[in-house]
């Protein structure tokens, strides 16, 4: 509870002192924090690996920005739709490749975001293809088109606390110590009678809708949509962000996305360099640092945490 | 138990089949309500296979498994658990970054009513159930005895106690039968005393238990019935007491010698110099003891065997003499030099060969490229890294006269020389252990466990060689269940029970004494079978 309050204090003060750059930036933290959310949850906790996450993400981003152009339906509704979509082909997607498991598992994931790269290239006429697809509707309420970093800011936000709450229910309730226990160990997990498939294929089912949705919401702010973004550094970057928040952290993951956001601002003169930094930082992380590199800085939120509510046993 | 009820678990001829390895065979027994079923047999004999059948790792090739007297066989794990069958692991698998009681919680969540939903909503149903699985995890926890533990996370907790987190875990299912597989391995007498408390609590709660186990003492406080596997076939079904009796079943234990010739040079005492001594030796694993202050002697062209039940700790003994393992005490010498700090590869360019237990072959490889790697080890010590790159001639040379040496024992291995080493029977795979292990001309070598899984007809070729070997002046370590072949073959030997060496003597004395089947059975009083082993061969 008093994370939600101190990250809501921490953004409506953004929006009193912050300049248009920090709104901006806090909007791409947003943007990413829901797909990192969803795959922490299938990392961190059901212990899945996806190196193909940036395909639901694009999926939700053209899969909106092309039903609300097409149809005229309002984005408000394409884009719940797209993400509910988006869900059930990952679903499907986890019933083909979770029967495969460690490296041939993170094999089928990027394989599987690499194709939806392609896709999105060469079906020209459906995405323009590398010239990208302008025009796309923005959000609009009660006639007011949100279409500035200011505006899209609260519906970016609210959709984060939204999905920060489910996921922390999630892996706070039975449900969670059964991914947990999943992803510890399957075998062990199968002899208590939970189905390893069937729960995989939930979690993922419900990753990729965050990544749709957050998607759809991309494609409605920036208003123009091209591959580009779309392809296996996403990815990659997804999993370093979660890699960074300690994969099983529902919060540590916000400081993750955060955290490699604003160095990638820093990198921004690398240019398409910046990655290297980032496969670096991964194994770095992946070495040193197993339960995230901000792990000292949760800790320290449990401590005060826990301080104050002295009955609080339910650290996640 | 009454045999007129209709079994809770009915297993009717079973049979599996791991490609040309028959596991299981028409194995056929019945549990009752309410019973306590032990399922014994020596090491190989098919007993986790059939663990894993029943509990739906595995499918069987035949047969038919009934709970209630529904079939059960071809469900997924998760569904046979869903029946009502649970299962422990013998490495006791509890989800070490979750507290006990969070461990013992997951057990229940797959049959309340939980759904994905009620989770992303979190209150509501997920709440209640939580509360309710809080709660029942309590009682779980406090019927083994680990409640005030409950915060804790499981990892922290030592073997024998995260076993007992195991069971609770299992029981939070909710399960008619519970499969326990080997709970008792690596526990120490108070925690083997509280095992036994704790499964006596579950069967006096209504359900029905199969154990699996190898300590006599726990079967023998607990067990209604026992049933005894042999190589895949049940050999006896029966009382404690009649299985004690059972002719088959001692056989099983002890192994049978066949058509072993006795080792000409067995009564040769030689008296020379020591090669290998340890002293004081103890081997803990994650705060469980497997050997304790164990101290032997190998002499130069010796034939020494370690005998002892499975689980005794004879091959942990090895893998301290190998390097593969650190003992937490004591002292090994090869020849005078004292190997503490040194790795297992220094080891074994020192001139000590391990045949490990399972053979441990590269499959991958051809026969021939698997006994060269055998030499690589010395060579590396020898010449270092670039000696393997570039070989001298010299060593070329002895390359190729061990090659001739391990072809000229083994003569069915130089037919197969390119064939891959996985297509290879089990029989001759052992001989390419054992010939992979001669590659690097070892003064001392050590074998654990080579008859395991073997014919008859192979094990002698196998122990013939041995003799062979020491005719050479090969000095040979040998780890056997097997004890009356290894017996027939050795100069001397040492008695392993529960980590401890209880008796040692000339291979002829231990073979003609009776109570060495006793200790190995651990049926009778253990305590006075020490004893008098002790006082009758020392």
């Amino acid at each position: 509870m008093y994370r939600y309050l101190a990250l809501i204090a921490l953004l409506i003060t953004s929006q009193l002192v912050g300049s248009n750059y920090v709104t901006n930036l806090l909007n791409i933290i947003g943007l990413f924090a829901l797909p990192a959310l969803g795959l922490a949850l299938l990392m961190g906790y059901a212990g899945q690996i996806s190196l193909g996450h940036a395909g639901f993400y694009g999926m939700g981003a053209f899969g909106s920005a092309l039903l609300a152009m097409h149809t005229g339906i309002s984005p408000w509704i394409t884009i719940p739709v797209v993400a509910v979509l988006v869900g059930i082909f990952a679903w499907g997607i986890g019933w083909l490749v979770f029967r495969l498991r460690g490296h041939h598992l993170a094999m089928a994931t990027l394989a599987f975001g690499i194709i939806v790269h392609v896709c999105l290239v060469e079906f020209r006429q459906l995405t323009g293809g590398p010239n990208g697809l302008p025009g796309i509707p923005v959000l609009s309420f009660f006639g007011t088109d949100l279409y500035s970093d200011t505006r899209i800011f609260p519906v970016i936000w609210i959709a984060c606390i939204l999905a920060l709450i489910a996921a922390e229910n999630l892996v706070r309730s039975p449900i969670g110590l059964f991914m947990r226990a999943l992803g510890e160990n399957e075998r062990a997990a199968a002899s208590l009678g939970i189905a390893p498939d069937s729960m995989k294929r939930s979690v993922m089912m419900l990753s990729g809708a965050f990544a749709g949705f957050a998607g759809g919401l991309y494609a409605h702010y920036i208003g123009y949509l091209s591959p580009g973004p779309f392809d296996v550094g996403m990815s990659i970057k997804l999993l370093i962000m979660v890699a960074i928040g300690g994969f099983t952290s529902i919060w540590g993951v916000l400081l993750g996305v955060a955290f490699v956001t604003l160095i990638s601002e820093v990198l921004k003169p690398l240019g398409a360099y910046d990655i290297l930094v980032f496969g670096a930082m991964l194994v770095f992380i992946i070495i040193y640092c197993p339960r995230g590199i901000l792990f000292p800085i949760t800790e320290m939120f449990t401590r005060i945490r826990v301080k104050q509510a002295p009955q609080a046993d339910k650290t996640v | 138990m009454t045999a007129q009820q209709k079994p809770l678990l009915d297993v009717q001829t079973v049979s599996m089949q791991f490609g040309g390895l028959r596991a299981l065979s028409e194995v056929i027994f019945d549990v009752q309500q309410g019973e306590i079923l032990a399922l014994i047999g020596p090491n190989g004999a098919g007993k986790t296979t059939l663990l894993n059948i029943v509990s739906g790792a595995l499918k069987p090739t035949s047969g038919t498994i009934c709970l209630d007297g529904q079939p059960v066989d071809g469900l997924t794990a998760d569904q046979i658990n869903r029946q009502g069958i649970v299962r422990t692991f013998q490495a006791a698998e509890i989800f070490g970054s979750l507290t006990l009681r969070q461990n013992v919680m997951t057990g229940g969540v797959a049959g309340s009513a939980v759904t994905f939903v009620d989770g992303l909503l979190g209150w509501g149903r997920a709440r209640r159930v939580d509360r309710e699985l809080h709660a029942r995890a309590d009682e779980h926890l406090a019927l083994v005895g680990l409640l005030d533990k409950a915060d804790q996370l499981a990892a922290s907790l030592p073997a024998g106690q995260q076993r007992l987190l195991g069971i609770a875990r299992a029981l939070a299912t909710g399960p008619k039968v519970m499969l326990l597989d080997e709970p008792g391995a690596g526990l120490n007498s108070t925690e083997k005393k509280n095992l036994v408390e704790v499964v006596r609590r579950l069967r006096d709660s209504g359900k029905t238990i199969v154990l699996v186990e190898h300590d006599m003492q726990v079967i023998k406080q607990l067990a209604d019935r026992i049933v005894v596997l042999d190589h895949g076939a049940v050999i006896g079904v029966g009382l404690p007491e009649e299985i004690q009796r059972n002719e088959a079943v001692v056989n099983a234990y002890l192994g049978s010698a066949g058509t072993i010739e006795r080792n000409p040079a067995q009564t040769d005492t030689r008296s020379g110099e020591q090669l290998l001594a340890l002293t004081g030796i103890s081997v803990r694993y994650n705060g469980v003891q497997a050997v304790n202050d164990a101290s032997l002697v190998v002499n130069k062209g010796e034939i020494v065997t370690i005998v002892g039940a499975n689980g005794a700790g004879k091959s942990s003994l090895l893998k301290a003499i190998a390097g593969v393992v650190t003992p937490s005490s004591g002292e090994i010498t090869l020849g005078g030099t004292a190997l503490t700090g040194k790795t297992a590869d220094e080891r074994v360019s020192l001139g000590m060969s391990l045949t490990p237990e399972g053979r441990e072959l590269f499959p991958s490889l051809s026969v021939y490229d698997n006994l060269i790697l055998g030499r690589y080890a010395q060579l590396k010590g020898q010449n270092g890294l670039w000696g393997l790159v570039r070989m001298p001639a010299e060593a070329k040379a002895e390359m190729a006269r061990r090659l001739e040496f391990c072809f000229g024992l083994f003569p069915i291995l130089a037919e197969r020389r390119e064939q891959l080493a996985a297509t290879l029977s089990g029989g001759q795979a052992q001989m390419l252990a054992i010939a992979r292990s001669l590659m690097n001309d070892p003064t001392l070598l050590m074998l654990d466990e080579p008859s395991l899984g073997l014919a008859p007809q192979i094990n002698e070729v196998i122990f013939q060689t041995m003799t062979e070997l020491q005719a050479e002046g090969l000095t040979i370590l040998l780890i056997e269940q097997n004890a009356r072949a290894a017996l027939q073959i050795a100069n001397r030997g040492y008695v392993l029970v529960n980590g401890d060496i209880v008796a040692t003597g000339n291979a002829a004395d231990l073979l003609g004494d009776d109570q060495i089947a006793s200790s190995y059975l651990g049926f009778g009083d253990q305590g006075d079978a020490e004893d008098s082993l002790m006082v009758n061969i020392q």
